[in-house]
């Protein structure tokens, strides 16, 4: 009967302590959001209430939908830049077909084939990502760096910087309506969250995407088809997006090109604070969902501090910072 | 063992293939029988590597063919090679640092179940067969669930073969499985190694460097020089000295009779 032992002491003599010292470590973005919302509610008069809270949830919701997104794509071993312009450019989309005022089609298309409409493009987009990506083999960084630039571009030239308003109240209802005073967003944005969650976790797409981001080699090694699980890890991406310029669209009643500007970074600043490795094959929607609900704390503590707005750039920025450091201390442990 | 009574399960018929002008395998032809554990060494730049990758479907040969089972396949990509039964360990190990034991075993074969269409991961039953397959082995790991990145070299070594015995594989090709690893840790390996030869009936070719760790777990000995081979032993008549002197063809009188002399051996030896 053979038997490996443990050789080096990684295993066996890992003790307690640092067990517990990574397990904190790895849930520490709720620890923080968690005593960032007692220190806010402590200091800040008006800060303590539900009223608060949900209004904090309410505005997590486009970024956090998109934060889905780009975890899914980052932990594949991917970055899909282009969301926030296939979020800007649907909503405008949207808005053009519906809408009755100022720069519209006129066509005031029945909501449900809007939204239709609207999803095909968002997946054509990210379709388009997928194959530049798969077979072209070009950086997906490269890809949809062009596509974030190209398709704001083109939202800016086709509207001329004009906007469009008076959306139907049928479509607007996914903004107005409220399930005992809680705004149906809200509970999007945590359906959202379970349920993509579980995709991550519980099935074999999910899985794939683990392996791809972790060693994109052994998964073609084993049999998985990449390129497979890559095109429709962009597709899924573009449709998120797409589906989030929906709900913009909802809440604004209208659109502007100038929609959705700089959600990138707060995205991108959500899932690094979230616990997701940049360098693929690591992270949980659990902790991006934290990291989503700490910037929009630390906006709202800000806003009614009515300090200057763009310290919140600044808060954001150390916070990222801070979340890349303790990503290396992590690793450090081992 | 009585050759005429062992099954062949693996064999090349003179493969052959250049690099543009540079010649790394010329006329090879090897056999691997059932329960068989063949040792394949030589130089830097004697082949082993091409070899490898011709019969994992990396490459594909100018020349000759490959048989598994009796039968002609044709690898066209790794998958091929992997569909007919063919694994290859690689000395990186092919895992996910990044995931645990059970993920890693069930990679490009997990177990689900269809429900609304989604394909929901069967955890308990991947985790409960990975566990009756490391227990089986005697392997010794603290918890599956553990991410594979804090293992020991040697746990990962374990578990790299593990998948390949428990997926039941005919031929399982090991490339430097001892590169990477420590002494005791190289002799566990091997130990492994020797068990998954005799135990569970399958063949194994085994690349290496060190004659004596080849010499603690192989049943025969193909040394390649120049992309040919020079010589075929049984282990237990030879000698390390002998094989050395294979390997770097010093001490031969005439280094063609010998490279003929061993060809012909082997050809009887097939033939039979």
């Amino acid at each position: 009967m053979t038997s490996i032992a443990s050789e080096s002491p990684s295993v066996r003599n890992l003790s307690r302590t640092k067990l517990y010292i990574r397990k904190v470590l790895d849930n520490l973005v709720w620890i923080i959001l968690v005593v960032s919302l007692i220190v806010f509610s402590i200091t800040i008069d008006g800060y303590l209430s539900t009223r608060n809270f949900i209004n904090i949830i309410y505005h997590s919701v486009f970024i956090g939908i998109l934060a889905i997104a780009e975890t899914y794509c980052v932990i594949g071993g991917q970055l899909d830049l282009s969301i926030e312009s296939t979020t800007a450019f649907s909503a405008l989309l949207a808005a053009w077909l519906m809408g009755a005022s100022r720069f519209t089609s006129g066509m005031h298309l029945n909501p449900l084939y809007t939204i239709l409409i609207v999803m095909a493009f968002g997946c054509l987009i990210g379709f388009i990502n997928s194959r530049l990506v798969v077979k072209l083999k070009i950086e997906a960084f490269l890809v949809t760096l062009a596509m974030y630039i190209t398709i704001r571009g083109l939202a800016l030239w086709l509207t001329g910087g004009k906007g469009v308003s008076q959306l139907p109240d049928t479509f607007r209802l996914l903004d107005t309506i409220k399930i005992s005073t809680i705004p149906l967003m809200v509970f999007i944005l945590l359906l959202f969250y379970g349920f993509f969650q579980f995709l991550l976790t519980n099935t074999q797409f999910g899985r794939h995407l683990f392996v791809v981001g972790g060693n994109k080699d052994a998964a073609y090694k084993h049999g998985i088809k990449v390129d497979s699980v890559l095109t429709r890890l962009f597709i899924l991406s573009g449709a998120i997006a797409a589906f989030t310029g929906l709900l913009m669209a909802a809440r604004a009643d209208g659109a502007t090109a100038g929609a959705a500007t700089w959600f990138l970074f707060d995205v991108l600043a959500a899932i690094v604070i979230g616990g997701v490795s940049l360098r693929g094959g690591v992270g949980s929607l659990v902790g991006v969902l934290a990291g989503v609900l700490l910037l929009s704390s630390i906006r709202s503590a800000l806003n009614i501090v009515a300090i200057s707005p763009f310290i919140s750039d600044v808060v954001r920025g150390l916070l990222v910072l801070f979340a890349i450091i303790l990503d290396s201390v992590k690793r450090m442990i081992r | 063992m009585n050759i005429a009574s062992r099954r062949e399960i693996f064999r090349t018929q003179g493969i052959s293939k250049a690099f543009g002008s540079v010649v790394a395998l010329n006329d090879v032809s090897l056999v691997v029988y059932e329960n068989e554990i063949v040792g394949l060494v030589g130089d830097n730049g004697a082949g082993k590597s091409t070899l490898i990758k011709i019969i994992a479907g990396n490459h594909q040969p100018d020349n000759g063919e490959l048989f598994i089972d009796g039968e002609r396949v044709r690898f066209t990509s790794p998958v091929d090679a992997r569909d007919a039964g063919i694994e290859t360990v690689y000395q990186d190990l092919g895992l996910c640092e990044n995931l645990d034991s059970v993920a890693n075993f069930f990679i490009g074969r997990e177990l689900f179940r269809k429900i609304l269409g989604f394909h929901v991961l069967r955890k308990a039953a991947m985790e409960n067969q990975t566990i009756d397959v490391i227990n089986e082995m005697g392997i010794n790991i603290p918890s599956v669930r553990e991410k594979v990145e804090f293992l020991s070299g040697g746990q990962r070594q374990a578990i790299a073969l593990a998948k390949f015995v428990a997926w039941k594989r005919k031929l399982i090709l090991l490339d430097e499985p001892t590169a990477a690893l420590g002494v005791r840790e190289a002799r566990n390996a091997l130990d492994l190694i020797h068990n998954l030869g005799k135990e569970k009936g399958m063949a194994t070719i085994m690349v290496a460097h060190n004659l004596e760790q080849v010499f603690s777990v192989v049943d025969r000995i193909v040394v390649l020089r120049h992309g040919e081979v020079v010589g075929t032993r049984e282990k237990e008549q030879t000698t390390k000295d002998e094989i050395v002197r294979l390997i770097t063809g010093a001490g031969l009188v005439n280094e063609n009779t010998d490279a003929e002399g061993g060809k012909q051996e082997y050809m009887k030896e097939i033939q039979t």
